[in-house]
């Protein structure tokens, strides 16, 4: 027999029944819809989170600290890390390597390690026309261009160079000096004052000799908008509402008052960093780099420590979500095997007559195998289009409703494609197993009981 | 001629229960090609199952039942399959017509389960419809034809993948006079002019003389005597 016909056969008997099937494919639409609802539940959580850590370039990213110098959330960081280095195992404390400029080279030179930057943090006022608000300056370096958060420009685009004088804004600053367009911003120059120090040893201005704190002026033009703020993760590289280049960051760090050591620091000693950032070349070799270091005695951190038990997290919540879906599923499968031997039922002399007339068990099994797939694929669609259409409503009435709470809306329900496909393809295979023994029942029907069926 | 069809002390046997019922209890006939057999018998003679066991519908108990050299009782489920399309074809007393589709789709699905293309096989069935004369009927569902309309779509079924032999159980049985005569003239005039084996389950001793070449007598699956006409 021709497969061609095969199908017509099958499709002509869903045909003749219409009403049944398009019960049966309701209910297998419903069970695939909340399956892929439930899913789609679950992917988009995950993308929730796992898209901030990415977009914060974290994964690839290991921050070294100096406890002393960062202060009393450095040092509860360290010892909590440190309860998973090799510090914290009953050993005398020792004191962490200097985070200086030679540390930084001797980091770089490691295997698998792309580059060595400081976390340079500097506390400044911005003044843009009449706006002004203080907040933290960070550097970026030249080499996150395209990476994390700076793929996704609301507005501008990233730097033109190290040395450039210009920066960069969060949205949601952006948004606070200039709520209605905040891309009017672009090409506006900022003023950044910041305290900086000078040892004053000319007396003949007839002041005391001694530090001295003086305001500093720079100013930036401002090149770009990021769209997404991964938010501040404890020790990351976390972005700050405004960031300028790495060069910019180096001189204004320099001279900056960042905190008590940095204004009790002995200018003659080389300058120490609170934190760099040591980023590998691949994701993979972050475990690596990050026990070599640990050898060495620095205080570390990455996201993977929190990651690896947010990704069983996540198996689990799929998993569970899947259960509660499977169940809709199964209860729609069940109806498939219902229908199917109804219909079953229904033409037992039409199957008695297809056999004496010389139809193979094959023939009829592959009949009804293809009607059970062909109710699978139509669920399959219109379930993935049930599930699609739920999880934007949620979503859109759930952005509404964070919105006015005053949150920023994230979308809930995230539906690839992937997932889609995944579904009907889920679909087919539950309706032909469903299918099948409905199938083999028809197929192993003895045609003379069949013809003498009414 | 050449024998057709063989059978050698051929026996069904059922399970009823506790009493074994012997529908056929050693019969040894022989069919030749291009013969009008008549099987006739009283109802629970055994011809309907010696029929069914022929067109391959069901498997015999002991005994061996040969077509053109080949045993069926030695048959898997597929080859089975493949006698009941293209050795024989079927005319049953109830038509046995799907009632969801036209005459044409009726007489085209036969030769669907042969993998005949859709051009040739719906070329071939309005063929065969128009020399039953039902040239315009063809798209006519069987509740729409007269019985004696659906009986000649039922052989124009039988005789779509060109079968060596037909088998007819009864096929005027539900049919009056008149048209009874007609399908009989349609299935003698298939035998003379293209040779077709006929093998005729009847209860009707007329009929048989009338129309059958040699007549068999079943009784409690058994033969009880054999006639020519």
């Amino acid at each position: 027999m021709i497969t061609g016909d095969t199908f017509g056969l099958s499709l002509r008997n869903l045909r003749q029944s219409k009403l049944r099937t398009a019960l049966t494919t309701i209910g297998v639409s419903i069970g695939i819809a909340s399956l892929g609802g439930m899913l789609s539940l679950g992917v988009g959580f995950q993308d929730q989170i796992t898209g901030r850590l990415m977009q914060a370039g974290l994964f690839d990213s290991i921050t070294v600290m100096d406890p002393a110098i960062l202060g009393g959330p450095g040092a509860l960081l360290a010892e909590r890390g440190g309860l998973r280095g090799g510090r914290g195992r009953g050993a005398t404390p020792t004191p962490s390597p200097k985070l200086n400029d030679e540390t930084l080279k001797k980091l770089a030179a490691l295997d698998n390690v792309l580059e060595v930057y400081p976390n340079l943090r500097v506390p400044v006022e911005l003044k843009i026309d009449d706006f002004t608000r203080t907040l933290t300056a960070s550097g970026v370096p030249m080499s996150s261009k395209g990476q994390g958060s700076f793929q996704t420009f609301s507005y501008g685009a990233f730097f033109a160079g190290d040395s450039d004088a210009s920066c960069m804004l969060t949205l949601d600053t952006a948004k606070q000096i200039a709520e209605q367009n905040p891309g009017s911003l672009i090409g506006k120059t900022a003023t950044l004052s910041y305290a900086s120090s000078v040892t004053n040893t000319a007396e003949s201005l007839n002041v005391p000799a001694g530090l001295q704190v003086q305001r500093t002026e720079t100013s930036c033009r401002i090149a770009g908008i990021i769209e997404r703020d991964p938010g501040g993760i404890p020790g990351g590289g976390g972005l700050t509402g405004i960031m300028v280049p790495m060069g910019m960051a180096k001189t204004m760090d320099a001279q900056a008052i960042v905190n008590l050591q940095s204004f009790l620091r002995d200018p003659s000693q080389a300058k120490a960093y609170g934190a760099v950032t040591v980023k590998v070349k691949q994701a993979r070799f972050t475990q690596d780099v990050e026990d070599k270091l640990r050898g060495m005695g620095f205080t570390v951190f990455s996201i993977n420590d929190a990651l690896k038990g947010a990704k069983t997290a996540f198996i689990v919540l799929d998993i569970f979500l899947s259960l509660i879906g499977s169940i809709a599923l199964a209860v729609s499968s069940l109806g498939i095997v219902n229908t199917m031997v109804m219909s079953i039922l229904e033409r037992t002399r039409e199957i008695g007559i297809m056999k004496a007339i010389g139809a193979s068990d094959n023939d009829i099994r592959k009949i009804f195998l293809i009607e059970a797939s062909v109710i699978g694929l139509m669920g399959g669609f219109v379930g993935v289009g049930i599930g699609w259409i739920v999880g934007q409503a949620i979503n859109i009435g759930g952005g509404i409703y964070i919105r006015s709470q005053g949150g920023t809306p994230a979308p809930l329900f995230y539906f690839p494609l992937w997932l889609a496909a995944a579904s009907i393809a889920f679909s087919i295979v539950v309706s032909l197993i469903a299918g099948s023994y409905p199938a083999s029942r028809a197929a192993r029907l003895d045609p003379i009981q069949a013809l003498r069926h009414d | 001629m050449a024998a057709l069809l063989e059978t050698e002390n051929l026996k069904k046997h059922y399970q009823m229960g506790d009493v074994v019922v012997r529908a056929l209890d050693g019969v040894s006939i022989s069919v030749s090609d291009g013969e009008f057999l008549a099987l006739l018998g009283a109802s629970g003679s055994g011809k309907s199952t010696l029929l069914n066991l022929i067109a391959g519908l069901d498997r015999p108990t002991s005994g061996s039942l040969r077509i053109e050299g080949n045993d069926l009782s030695a048959m898997s489920p597929e080859e089975l399959s493949r006698h009941r399309r293209s050795n024989v074809g079927i005319i049953f007393q109830s038509f046995n017509l799907v009632s969801t589709m036209s005459a044409l789709d009726n007489v085209t699905l036969s030769m669907m389960f042969a993998g005949v293309s859709k051009i040739e096989r719906e070329q071939r069935a309005g063929q065969l419809l128009e020399s039953m004369g039902l040239g315009g009927r063809q798209r006519h569902r069987p509740k729409e034809l007269s019985g004696g309309e659906q009986q000649r779509v039922a052989i124009s079924r039988a005789l779509a993948n060109k079968p060596r032999v037909l088998l007819a159980d009864e096929p005027t049985g539900n049919l009056d006079s008149r048209t009874s005569r007609e399908i009989m003239q349609v299935l003698k005039e298939l035998n003379e002019r293209e040779g077709k084996a006929i093998i005729l389950v009847t209860h009707d001793a007329n009929l048989a003389a009338q129309y059958a070449h040699r007549t068999i007598t079943l009784m409690d699956g058994t033969v009880l005597s054999e006639s020519t006409s």
